[in-house]
Parts: structure tokens; C-alpha cells; sequence
């Protein structure tokens, strides 16, 4: 049939960039995991060997431990911080959109760059934020504050996202239910409570699915911050664990397995997820 | 009705104080940009630049630390980069959207479900695969990858199309058109404002990419915007005045798009969800 050959072309291109570099690769790393590679010389095939020096490293146990610290850190804060945000930006201000736009800027800018921005900032002697409070705090490279440094500048960089998705989600709220509510006699907390938090929903589901898986994922910003997971490897989270496991230590097989079970925590992740919002919600993007 | 402009007042604080804490780091590297390296090592780290400064730019941009080939090279990249994208997911949205093909569910199926592969997982395998093929460190290697449409952009303009009613395209149809020429002269023109928030996420997301031109260049050749940054820092770290200057570089670009398009890219990214 004619259009069948037409969708084909159209197809085509796509067809080669997903099978190519989407598919494909996901099994190029299963098989990687069973080889022995340096980056440069021959590949030996090693079997399970990897999977045994992955797990009896502990370092790349650590990196799941950290990361799920990291995630449990920024996710509650950037929640609870954007949903404020939105609630004050909601209020019908004037100005209230220039702030708005404000708030959004650090989300456009390279997570790379603005962890290089705050490496200065939070430099021990000549740091913007020591020279504010005026005394030595080493932000990044004691043990107990790297990791909260960290999550405090990922948190920096999306409230105004975050907070986006809030605001859209509070003004596809009618404000007849709240004079509704209003009438009944219900104080501003009471409302918060049970009308405008639970009509949020929709929104609260969709930011905490999107911001936990891309977390999860996090590198750009914790590779300028704190090179090399880090103090006694604080900030080693799973995404710097797999790039250095391969690119400077030159195990690629074993990152290969450290790939692989991100792959499978994070499709896990998405399906557990995915099965919840299906029962639970539906998200109006139009809005 | 004084409380409640108590009320405002009390608003107004804390939405300033927020943006305070959002624009702080950024004029704070500004301010440190334009001063000369003495003044930083010898004056309080939040003394006003005197005299300002664009020496620590001049510098950037001269023969020691060439900034001018990773803007050249981020700006081709996110060009080629662009019109693969958009070109290809236009054609792939539109087959799965309006044309009738065997196979055509399962495949979008499959579109879908590569949304869930992470980046972190791709990098490894790719760099085997571009190193076999000899283009490790190239033009193509940064490109490749991205080129042939994204199953994001796909899903997004297939819904898009799905609403475009079928009369318009029946009637190009009926005027002789072909697939290429109904795309160009109908489905572009009404998906407009779709068509313009995929550009604005891809621009973003491409000129912010960061860790696969990390893996596959080595060297200044193809070093991108954000690997020269990194790089420059890693190796003059304590430079502030010169590492400020390059992340001001490396920002400003978006920085003015943002603000020329602002009320574009808050739209875009409301509607996507991008990242």
C-alpha cells in the first residue's frame, strides 16, 4: 500500500536514531558487563567476574546509599519550597509574573556552570558566602556538609521550576470552590488543607515522578561541585560512580553492570510510578 | 483591609528575599568577572570591582585559553543538532499520527518506552560503538546521537497532529499535494507554536549538555561550551576572576534568549515538562 511505504520513509530517519543509539545500546551494555575493557586495548571476555568485583567493591553500594540521601534531601525540599513559592506568586500581586520569570532563570542555565559558579561561591577563604557570614566553613570539603551543599544548590537551581508546574496547577483550580469553602466558614489553613492541596494532586504526582527520576540521575552539577564523589566519596552519587568507573579508573566492564542496574532500579522506578498514576490521576498538560 | 496589605507587604518580602537568593550568584560572578585578578587576591571577596574590567575576557577569548572555538563549536552543534531534530521528529510525528501502517502502534510503543533509558546508561556502550566506527573526538560523534529525532519531540508533535482536522489535509490532498509538500505547507504553518517550544527546549538542552561531549571529545578540538568551562576550571582552580568570566560566557547566551522569549519558555516548559 502506498501510505505504508510513505509512513516508512518518514520513519526512516527516526528509526535509524532510536534503533541506533537507544536500543542498540542498551544491549551493547548488557554485553559489556560480561567483557574485561580498558577503553584502549583488546576485550576479554570475563563473564560474571564483574558483577562480582561490582559487588564486592561496596563503592558502588555506597553511590546507591548516596544517591538515595541526595534524592531524599532535594525532592521534600524543592516540593515543599516551589509549592510555597507558588502559593505567594498566586496570590494576584502585581509583579507577581516578573518574579516568576525570576525565579525560572538558574533552571535555563547549564547544571554544569552553575555548579562552577557555586564551587566559587562556596570556596573556604575566597568564597562569596564566607566573606556573607563572615566566618571559615569548609561548605565542600567537610564530610558532613558536601552532601547537603550539594542538594542545597540542585535544590537553588529548580525551585522556580518546580514552582512553574504549581502555579499551573493552582490557577486550573476554580476560585469558586474556594469562595465556596470560604463561605462554609473554613480559615485560610483549613482550605490549604483540604480543598487546595488535595486538587493539586495531579501536579504534586507529576513533580515528584519527573524530579525523582531525573535525581536520580544527577552528574553535571555534582561533578563541578565536588570532583571524584567528593570527600571520603560523600557525593559519589550513581551517575559520577559510572563515569568514573569507566573513564578514569578504565574498569568498563564493571560500570557496564553499574549501568545496567540503574537501568533496571530506574525502569522499575518509572513502572512502579507509571501503574500508580494510571489508578490515580491524569495530568492536564494543556493548562 | 489593612491586614491584608500587611499581608502584601509580608508577600512582597519574601518573594524579594527569593529573588535575592536567585540573582545573587549571578551578579556576584558577574561582579567578579570584571575584576583584575589583583584587586581579587588583594581586597575583600565582595569588594565592588575598581577599576572594572574586561581584561579577564579578553583574556578568555586570546590565544592561552581560546574560548572562541568551544562557542563556535556549541553553536554548530546546536544548530546541526536543531534542524535534525526537528526535521525528523516533524516526519515521524506525522507518520504516527495520521497515516494508516502496519505495525505503527507497536512501533510508537517502542518510541515511548525508550523515553526511560537514561543517559548515564547510554554512555558507555556509545563510546564503544563511536570508537569502533573511528569517530570518537569528532563533529559527528557530538551530533550523532541526537540527529535523527527525539522520541520526546515525536510524542509531543504526534498529539499536536492528531488535532489538526482532517479537512485541511484532505483538501491539500485534493489540490495535488504530496506527503513532503502537505507537511511543508500545512502541518508546519498550524503547529507553529508547538514547533517553537520544541526549539526553545532543544536550544536549552543542547547548549547545556554536558557529560556525553565530556566522554567522546578529548582535547580543545571539540571541546563544547560546558567542557571548556569544566576543563578551565579543573585547571585554574583559585582563577576566579577568569573562571567567572567564562561561566558569565557561557550563561549569557541563554540567559538573553530567556529574556527575550520569557513568557515562550515559561509556556514551553509548563506544557513539556522538559528534562
Amino acid at each position: 500500500m502506498k501510505s505504508t511505504r510513505t509512513a516508512y520513509l518518514l520513519l526512516a530517519p527516526s528509526l535509524l536514531g532510536v534503533a541506533t543509539f537507544l536500543v542498540l545500546p542498551i544491549l551493547v551494555v548488557v554485553w559489556l558487563a560480561m567483557e574485561r575493557w580498558d577503553l584502549i586495548g583488546p576485550r576479554t571476555f570475563v563473564g560474571l567476574d564483574n558483577v562480582g568485583a561490582v559487588a564486592s567493591d561496596g563503592r558502588f553500594a555506597r553511590s546507591l546509599l548516596v544517591t538515595v540521601v541526595f534524592v531524599v534531601i532535594v525532592i521534600p525540599a524543592q516540593t515543599v519550597l516551589g509549592l510555597g513559592t507558588a502559593l505567594l506568586l498566586n496570590r494576584g500581586l502585581r509583579g507577581a509574573s516578573v518574579f516568576r520569570v525570576l525565579f525560572v532563570l538558574p533552571w535555563i542555565c547549564a547544571p554544569l556552570v552553575l555548579g562552577v559558579v557555586w564551587r566559587w561561591i562556596l570556596a573556604p577563604t575566597d568564597g562569596a558566602l564566607n566573606a556573607i557570614i563572615g566566618h571559615r566553613v569548609e561548605w565542600l570539603a567537610d564530610p558532613a556538609l558536601a552532601l547537603p551543599s550539594v542538594a542545597a544548590v540542585t535544590v537553588w537551581t529548580q525551585v522556580g521550576y518546580v514552582a512553574l508546574f504549581f502555579v499551573a496547577g493552582l490557577r486550573a483550580i476554580p476560585p469558586t470552590v474556594h469562595e465556596a469553602a470560604v463561605l462554609d466558614g473554613a480559615g485560610p489553613w483549613q482550605t490549604f488543607r483540604r480543598i487546595t492541596l488535595p486538587l493539586l494532586r495531579p501536579t504534586l504526582f507529576f513533580v515528584l515522578v519527573t524530579g525523582v527520576i531525573s535525581t536520580f540521575q544527577t552528574f553535571d552539577a555534582v561533578y563541578a561541585l565536588t570532583p571524584k564523589g567528593g570527600p571520603e566519596g560523600v557525593t559519589d552519587v550513581v551517575a559520577g560512580r559510572i563515569y568514573y568507573e569507566a573513564f578514569q579508573n578504565r574498569e568498563v566492564g564493571q560500570a557496564a553492570v553499574m549501568a545496567v542496574v540503574l537501568f533496571v532500579l530506574l525502569v522499575a522506578v518509572t513502572l512502579v510510578q507509571q501503574r500508580w498514576f494510571a489508578r490515580r490521576t491524569t495530568y492536564d498538560l494543556s493548562t | 483591609m489593612n491586614r491584608s496589605r500587611l499581608g502584601d507587604a509580608a508577600v512582597y518580602l519574601v518573594l524579594l528575599a527569593g529573588a535575592g537568593v536567585t540573582l545573587a550568584p549571578f551578579l556576584l560572578s558577574l561582579q567578579t568577572a570584571v575584576k583584575t585578578p589583583l584587586q581579587f587576591a588583594s581586597q575583600p571577596v565582595l569588594a565592588p570591582p575598581n577599576p572594572v574590567t574586561g581584561a579577564n575576557f579578553a583574556e578568555l577569548f586570546g590565544a592561552r585559553y581560546d574560548f572562541v572555538t568551544p562557542i563556535a563549536v556549541t553553536a554548530q552543534v546546536v544548530a546541526v543538532i536543531l534542524v535534525g531534530q526537528l526535521l525528523f521528529s516533524v516526519f515521524a510525528a506525522y507518520a504516527f499520527a495520521r497515516l494508516e501502517f502496519p505495525g505503527r502502534d507497536a512501533l510508537f510503543w517502542v518510541y515511548l518506552a525508550t523515553l526511560m533509558v537514561p543517559q548515564a546508561v547510554t554512555i558507555i556502550p556509545l563510546y564503544l560503538m563511536m570508537t569502533e566506527v573511528g569517530l570518537r573526538n569528532t563533529f559527528w560523534a557530538l551530533v550523532l546521537p541526537q540527529l535523527f529525532g527525539s522520541p520526546y519531540a515525536i510524542f509531543l508533535l504526534r498529539e499536536y497532529f492528531r488535532g489538526i482536522p482532517s479537512d485541511l489535509l484532505d483538501a491539500a490532498k485534493l489540490d495535488g499535494c504530496g506527503t513532503l509538500r502537505t507537511l511543508r505547507h500545512v502541518v508546519v504553518p498550524v503547529s507553529r507554536p508547538i514547533l517553537a517550544t520544541l526549539l526553545i527546549i532543544t536550544v536549552v538542552a543542547q547548549w547545556n549538555n554536558f557529560l556525553w561531549p565530556l566522554v567522546i571529545t578529548t582535547g580543545r578540538t571539540w571541546q563544547t561550551l560546558t567542557v571548556a568551562t569544566a576543563a578551565l576550571q579543573d585547571q585554574y582552580n583559585g582563577n576566579w576572576t577568569i573562571v567567572m568570566a567564562a561561566t558569565t560566557v557561557a550563561i549569557l547566551p541563554l540567559l538573553v534568549i530567556f529574556l527575550l522569549f520569557q513568557k515562550h519558555v515559561i509556556r514551553s516548559i509548563t506544557i513539556t515538562g522538559f528534562r
